[in-house]
């Protein structure tokens, strides 16, 4: 037994030192940052409309988007919503481009079915679309449509794995963002959660995003 | 733990006992079947994979329901949600054909019929028919049949029997028969009440509701001479639920009280006549109805009324031939006339029809004495689908007194049902999303469309087309061994499911909710094997344990997951690609079932105790890859153990107890309706049982 414990504790090293290394060599020069946004607020829940369904008891929130600028990974000030310093705008499970109606940005978005490591290079004949708010934005709003799967059994919204959405920003350089979890610190309540819990705890954004600062194409 | 079930099972410290019919005692006796082949044969000469529940197993086995019975035999598990339904050979409750005294059963709810609305306390046999067997029988027998076979004793005989246990669960029977020269009478009433329970702590909400069930049978046979017989059989059956919902909508719960009204009406009559010693000719004619409503008022005040009526009428005749020692042949049709309305359809004043008119044909042939083949189809005109044609093909080896072969293949299928057609209906508490049958959703929603009231028309909208039957192809290989202690069947099966109807996201309405309509749009497959071994270790001491190996799925989710694209996530939450070896294929389904069975009988006496084996089976796809696999979330796989034992005195009184769910198993959220260990006493009196002179 315990001779076994010593093997799998010598293989475990090993494995991590070819995993470090391969990071090490291969990482730096060629392939752009990765980088996870965590517990981004999107309009979160501040109250529930008096009364009951269909005239009442919806949830809301103040109504306002988080700005967000994959290029400077920050969030950007509502008050410059009419600039081109942000790239995304997120509020509830709506995903803005900087592009439209939304704003005054060469943005646009369409989402790419495959892993995000996969996505090495945006085909040259990709169609990027753009806002026309508030019917139909670049990224599609609803369940099973772009990068989320409503389960209304148990209120619950779970990311669609395997959905990049391929981003072109508001000064027309390419990123591309795998949105991972839709719930306060990246984890989705349990099924038998409480609805308080459940409504307290969603619209914050994790996801990991590549900026190409370069404007080509490749990641 | 351990030494206090052995004392329970041991007979020194039984002082109690159950009656028992000496005739049925080692169940040797020539059983007859009719299901199987919609004529009585021999269970030993069946071709097809047949298992048959005795009166005696379900008396001793404490149960009330159907639905308490088959939860004990092997490959059947029972299902929540719309009642109490019952999968067979890993299909949904709504492709098995439910019948009493072979004829259809009606009232499915979402495709389910609530098996606890069934009684045991008349039941005679359940015959369980597994494989399609639309050849005989028509819509909605694509994993099998059950039907039930109700009493017809050959005495005047009076008896009462009353069970009171847990939760104030009250069960009543009387049942009399009288018997002269040319008539006979048999009657059964039955009375069930509950309080029902909740699980869930802290709710006002009760898991399975206060009910009231009343069941009346009655059955006046004439013979007109040994030839000519008939015979008039009406049921009925009526269960009031008072509900106590709680809704919760975003954080605000709603409460709803009043009044769920159930009721059965069951006639038949049926007329046989021997023309000649090879010829025999049986018709029926059948009408049931169903009616359902539930009454609701909220906290709020605001009122709730569901309604919903079905009828279904038909007649039929089939005539049975003997044309010679080796060949047999089974001809009928029939006519069969639908109709349904509903406050869930556009107007609970319009009411649908559909009408089907039908005939069968089964030839069985003797090739040998050891081979037997038999060989049917039958052909449904629907007046609203697709006409269905279903062949069936059995054979029967019988390699030598001791090992038999059974093989089948047979065609099945079940027609699109009223609310897949006509289904009108909003969901105002949950989000606003309406589900339109197929019938109505193009009408509606390019009637909405005009006035500017869809924000978009999704892909699925472009296939609405006139639904079609959903068919199942089923193979059964089988093998058995037979001495005088042991009984060993096994049975290998495949069932591919083709043109499944599911509800699809048709559209979206501006304000975002979402519409949906039913397509046939999924195929399926089910794969396995069954076994049952049955033990006689002496004339007291007998044993019986039966497994199933399930495996289900959808071909073109396998092909897709092959192909790279279906992806799950892994510990960071990044996407990767999902491999073949997590798929789990289709939900609520376990990958090993199993039972086992331990019975003491003596004279005036008997105990057992019963144990029932789940697997985990996946509840909920949480990855949102849109199918189940092991990254998403299971119930956990469970073990329940049922205990009985009793007493018959001399004088026609006996008495019963037992323990069921005796580990105390609960799961409130994936096993809602499983109340925990629940206890009962069962008393008996036999008032007249006399054989006619």
């Amino acid at each position: 037994m315990n001779k076994m414990k010593q093997l799998f504790f010598v293989l475990g090293i090993a494995v991590s030192l070819v995993a470090c290394t391969k990071e090490d060599t291969g990482g730096s020069n060629t392939v752009v940052e990765t980088i996870t946004v965590k517990d981004l607020p999107a309009d979160t829940i501040i109250g529930i409309t008096p009364g009951a369904p269909p005239t009442g008891g919806f949830p809301f929130g103040a109504g306002r988007y988080t700005f967000y600028s994959l290029e400077t990974n920050k969030i950007i000030p509502a008050s410059d919503s009419a600039s081109n310093k942000w790239d995304l705008a997120f509020r509830g499970t709506t995903i803005a481009t900087n592009s439209g109606n939304s704003g005054p940005g060469a943005g646009g978005a369409f989402v790419f079915v495959g892993l995000f490591n996969d996505l090495k290079t945006i085909p040259a004949d990709s169609t990027f679309r753009i806002d026309n708010a508030p019917t139909a934005f670049a990224i599609p709003v609803g369940s099973n449509r772009a990068w989320y799967v409503y389960d209304g059994i148990n209120q619950l919204l779970n990311p669609i794995p395997g959905r990049v959405l391929v981003i072109r920003t508001a000064s027309g350089k390419y990123a591309k963002v795998e949105i991972l979890n839709y719930y306060k610190g990246g984890v989705t309540p349990a099924a038998t959660a409480s609805e308080t819990i459940k409504l307290r705890t969603q619209r914050f954004y994790t996801f990991r995003f590549s900026y190409q600062p370069n404007g080509t194409k490749t990641f | 733990m351990y030494k206090w079930i052995l004392l329970l099972i041991s007979p020194s410290f039984i002082t109690t006992s159950f009656a028992q019919e000496k005739d049925t005692l080692s169940g040797n006796t020539a059983i007859t079947v009719f299901t199987a082949t919609k004529t009585e044969r021999a269970l030993s000469n069946i071709a097809v994979p047949v298992q048959i529940i005795a009166q005696k197993t379900i008396q001793q086995a404490g149960s009330l329901r159907l639905s308490d019975i088959l939860a004990e035999q092997t490959g059947l598990f029972m299902t929540t949600g719309f009642g109490t339904g019952v999968s067979m050979q890993g299909l949904n409750p709504d492709y098995t054909l439910i019948l009493i005294d072979g004829e259809p059963l009606i009232g499915r709810t979402s495709g389910v019929l609530d098996l606890k609305r069934i009684t045991v306390g008349n039941i005679k046999q359940i015959e369980i028919v597994r494989g399609p067997s639309s050849s005989l029988y028509g819509s909605e027998a694509m994993a099998g049949v059950i039907n039930i076979i109700t009493d017809k004793p050959r005495k005047n005989s009076l008896g009462v029997s009353s069970r009171y246990g847990s939760f104030n669960t009250a069960d009543f029977n009387i049942k009399g028969s009288v018997r002269t020269n040319r008539i006979n009478y048999q009657g059964f009433g039955n009375f069930y009440r509950t309080d029902g329970f909740s699980i869930r702590p802290n709710s006002r909400e009760r898991s399975i509701a206060p009910i009231e069930r009343f069941t009346q049978q009655h059955n006046i046979g004439y013979r007109f001479s040994d030839r000519t017989q008939l015979s008039l059989n009406i049921r009925h059956n009526s269960e009031l639920i008072k509900n106590n919902i709680t809704v919760i909508n975003n954080g605000n719960s709603i409460n709803s009280v009043g009044v769920e009204k159930n009721q059965d009406l069951n006639a038949t009559i049926q007329l046989t006549h021997k023309i000649n010693e090879r010829v025999k000719n049986t018709a029926r004619l059948y009408g049931t109805q169903f009616n359902s409503s539930q009454e609701l008022i909220s906290d709020n005040g605001v009122p709730y009324l569901d309604a919903f009526k079905q009828q279904f009428a038909r007649i039929e005749n089939q005539t049975d031939i003997t044309v010679n020692e080796k060949l047999e042949l089974n001809v009928g049709g029939g006519y069969i006339h639908e109709t349904a309305n509903s406050t869930r359809y556009d107007d609970s004043k319009s009411i649908k029809t559909n009408r089907i008119g039908y005939a069968f044909l089964q030839s069985e042939w003797k090739a040998s004495n050891k081979l037997t083949f038999v060989g049917g189809a039958r052909y449904d005109h629907n007046e609203l689908f697709a006409a269905a044609f279903s062949p069936k093909l059995a054979l029967q080896y019988k390699i030598n007194n001791r090992f038999s072969l059974k093989a089948s293949i047979g065609r099945g299928f079940k027609a699109p049902d009223f609310r897949q057609l006509y289904l009108n209906f909003t969901n105002t508490a949950a989000g606003s999303y309406s589900v339109f049958g197929t019938v109505e959703a193009q009408k509606i929603i390019n009637e909405l469309n005009r006035l500017g009231q869809i924000s978009s028309l999704e892909p699925s909208f472009y296939q609405l087309s006139n639904l079609q039957p959903e068919f199942s192809t089923g193979f059964n290989l089988g093998i058995s061994f037979q001495n005088e202690q042991w009984q060993i069947t096994t049975n290998l099966f495949r069932n591919n499911i083709e043109n499944l109807i599911d509800s699809r996201l048709v559209a979206f309405k501006t304000g975002g909710a979402q519409i949906f309509s039913y397509l046939n749009v999924k195929n399926a497959f089910t794969q396995g094997i069954e076994t049952d071994v049955k033990f006689r270790y002496n004339q007291y001491w007998s044993f019986s344990a039966g497994y199933q190996f399930l495996l289900t799925g959808d071909q073109s989710e396998i092909n897709a997951i092959n192909d790279g694209k279906v992806f799950t996530r892994d510990q960071n939450g990044f996407s990767r690609r999902l491999n073949r070896s997590e798929y789990v294929g289709l939900p609520n389904r376990s990958k090993h079932m199993a039972n086992l069975k331990v019975q003491y009988d003596h004279q005036s006496y008997f105990a057992n105790a019963r144990a029932v084996y789940r697997s985990k089976w996946a509840t909920l796809d949480t990855d949102g890859n849109g199918i189940y696999n092991s990254n998403d979330a299971f119930a956990q796989g469970f073990l329940q153990l049922n205990m009985a034992t009793g007493k018959s005195f001399n004088n026609g009184l006996s008495i019963q107890t037992g323990i069921d769910n005796l580990l105390n198993y609960t799961d409130v959220i994936n096993l809602p309706t499983l109340p925990g260990r629940i206890f009962y006493l069962t008393l008996s009196y036999n008032i007249l049982n006399k054989n006619p002179k």
